[in-house]
């Protein structure tokens, strides 16, 4: 499935009228801000050669500047790996066993538990509190197996330690720092954890801890424009997180 | 300088401070070297000089690394040279040697940050992992070396401190973005290897999840100090700035589960979901159980 018929399942609320979809979108955009969002409509508005190309009516996600902008793409982040948890645990893959289900609920319910504790925390800051939910899409993954499923929860979780251990320096709130450590730890003991199933002993391989030099011994940081790079292709939306701190 | 000489002063003054952190004197040099970007943490740090956790300066939070990594590293170090009828199978010898070699990479790691700031290394301690203080008193652990699950029990005790201990620290270096991410990326280490080490344990039968869960087996006596480690991180509550209560029990939509759990069970599921932090003075309690 393309991201831009995702998009559109998501939204059944809306008419399909080329007006209604415009000013529905600009609602949108001015919840989540921005200058980028209304560039992006004027170019969809001016679109009329068909061109089925996603990236003309693609919505922008703007995840804001300052601490907010650090807990949206946390929020984003934990909305993701939530719902992927949920797809898996919505149709199990027929060789997992007991007790992989029972992590998988754990896991589940963990990542519930992170996006709604930061929907909660950011309230109205929150880029989609207009109500706007995207649907996010796996199709890159396959699901249907056990070693499917192991090796997309490796690909998301250690992309989660990444970018909570990138974003501790980016966040300026003491209390904010204190509660990204104890989730950051959380995800590192899931990222070990679905390694270790899809590969057993890989818990801290080395294509995540650095091996030498001066960070050797130390786990993966990104930064939010690398991670954001790296879960685009989930997301069916254009993330700006160009306002996101960078020191 | 003025009102670095103040902040001596003021120092000298909190006997308090003192005795429950050490040379704050020297730490406060430090500090000073560091250079500007050092000065606000020790402005805000100053108004309640006499509460511990108030009072930690980077001095402390290194030395703390340190200490626990050179523990850790010594651990698995000793755990090494048993035979491989210890471990039972390569697998688990290789997964031991995995974690003693991140834990010797951060023991190198913090003597040098320790150094390159100008500290004075204190010498290694001495390690007695059966807990008998060196045959002082009687052994907790006195097979550590010679049972598997002995061991496992120890190492799992080490690293689930060590990531509380790492993350009761990151406060008082957030000022230092270098020293604030080398220590959540060793933090997020220390959790792999917990996990690591539970997964273990569960496959030998334990009753322990990868991650902290009150539904684990406990690991040590009520009441004992080895418990400190444990004590607080069944807690199922948050505060946001402002102490603002989380609303886990009312709220928020969190028990998704078809049916839905018992709140008890959503509410284990939202302790598992946080690690908490545990403050320098109980992780060094815990730590010195090992140390003579």
């Amino acid at each position: 499935m393309s991201p831009l018929s995702n998009l559109r399942m998501s939204e059944p609320l809306f008419s399909n009228s080329f007006l209604a979809r415009t000013l529905r979108r600009r609602s949108f955009f001015r919840v989540v801000g921005a200058t980028v969002a209304t560039s992006t409509l004027v170019l969809a508005g001016c679109n009329d050669d068909n061109d089925p190309t996603p990236t003309s009516s693609t919505p922008s996600l703007t995840l804001g500047s300052g601490d907010n902008g650090l807990l949206n793409y946390a929020y984003l982040l934990e909305q993701l790996e939530a719902a992927f948890y949920q797809k898996v645990v919505d149709a199990f893959p027929s060789d997992f066993t007991a007790e992989d289900k029972a992590a998988f609920v754990d896991l589940r319910d963990h990542e519930v538990i992170h996006r709604e504790f930061f929907r909660y925390a950011l309230g109205t800051n929150a880029y989609d509190s207009a109500g706007t939910s995207l649907t996010f899409d796996f199709s890159s993954f396959t699901l249907t197996t056990r070693a499917g499923v192991y090796a997309a929860a490796r690909t998301l979780e250690d992309t989660g330690v990444a970018a909570y251990n990138g974003a501790a320096k980016l966040i300026t709130d003491v209390t904010s720092l204190r509660l990204l450590a104890k989730i950051a730890s959380v995800e590192a003991r899931h990222a070990a954890f679905v390694r270790d199933q899809a590969q057993p002993g890989s818990f801290a391989a080395t294509d995540v801890i650095t091996a030498s030099g001066d960070a050797a011994g130390l786990d993966t940081a990104k930064t939010p424009l690398e991670v954001v790079e790296l879960i685009a292709k989930f997301v069916p939306a254009t993330i700006v997180a160009s306002s996101l701190p960078t020191i | 300088m003025h009102f670095l000489k103040l902040l001596a002063r003021l120092a000298e003054t909190d006997t308090e401070s003192l005795t429950l952190t050490g040379p704050r004197r020297t730490a406060l040099r430090r500090l000073a070297q560091a250079g500007t970007a050092a000065l606000p943490a020790v402005l805000t740090a100053l108004p309640q000089p006499a509460v511990a956790r108030d009072s930690r300066t980077v001095q402390d939070v290194l030395k703390l690394a340190l200490t626990l990594e050179q523990l850790e590293n010594a651990f698995y170090t000793q755990a090494l040279q048993q035979p491989l009828s210890f471990f039972g199978t390569t697998e688990n010898q290789a997964a031991i040697q995995t974690i003693q070699g991140h834990e010797q990479q951060h023991v190198a790691l913090f003597t040098r940050l320790l150094v390159n700031a100008g500290a004075t290394l204190d010498l290694t301690p001495r390690f007695d992992f059966t807990g008998s203080k060196n045959g002082a008193q009687a052994a907790l652990y006195p097979d550590v070396f010679t049972n598997f699950d002995t061991f496992l029990r120890v190492a799992q005790l080490l690293e689930d401190t060590g990531v509380r201990a790492y993350k009761g620290q990151v406060e008082y270096i957030q000022f230092d973005n270098f020293l604030l991410e080398s220590a959540v990326r060793a933090h997020s280490v220390e959790a792999r290897h917990a996990s690591h080490i539970r997964t273990m344990r569960r496959q030998r039968g334990a009753t322990v999840k990868s991650w902290v869960s009150p539904s684990d087996a406990p690991i040590a006596t009520t009441g004992s100090v080895a418990a400190k480690a444990y004590a607080g991180e069944d807690s199922f509550t948050q505060y946001l700035a402002g102490n603002n209560l989380v609303p886990f029990v009312d709220n928020l939509p969190i028990n998704v589960a078809k049916p839905p759990l018992s709140q008890a069970a959503i509410l284990a599921k939202v302790a598992e979901a946080f690690d908490e932090p545990l403050d320098g003075l109980t992780a060094t309690e815990v730590v010195s159980l090992f140390i003579y």
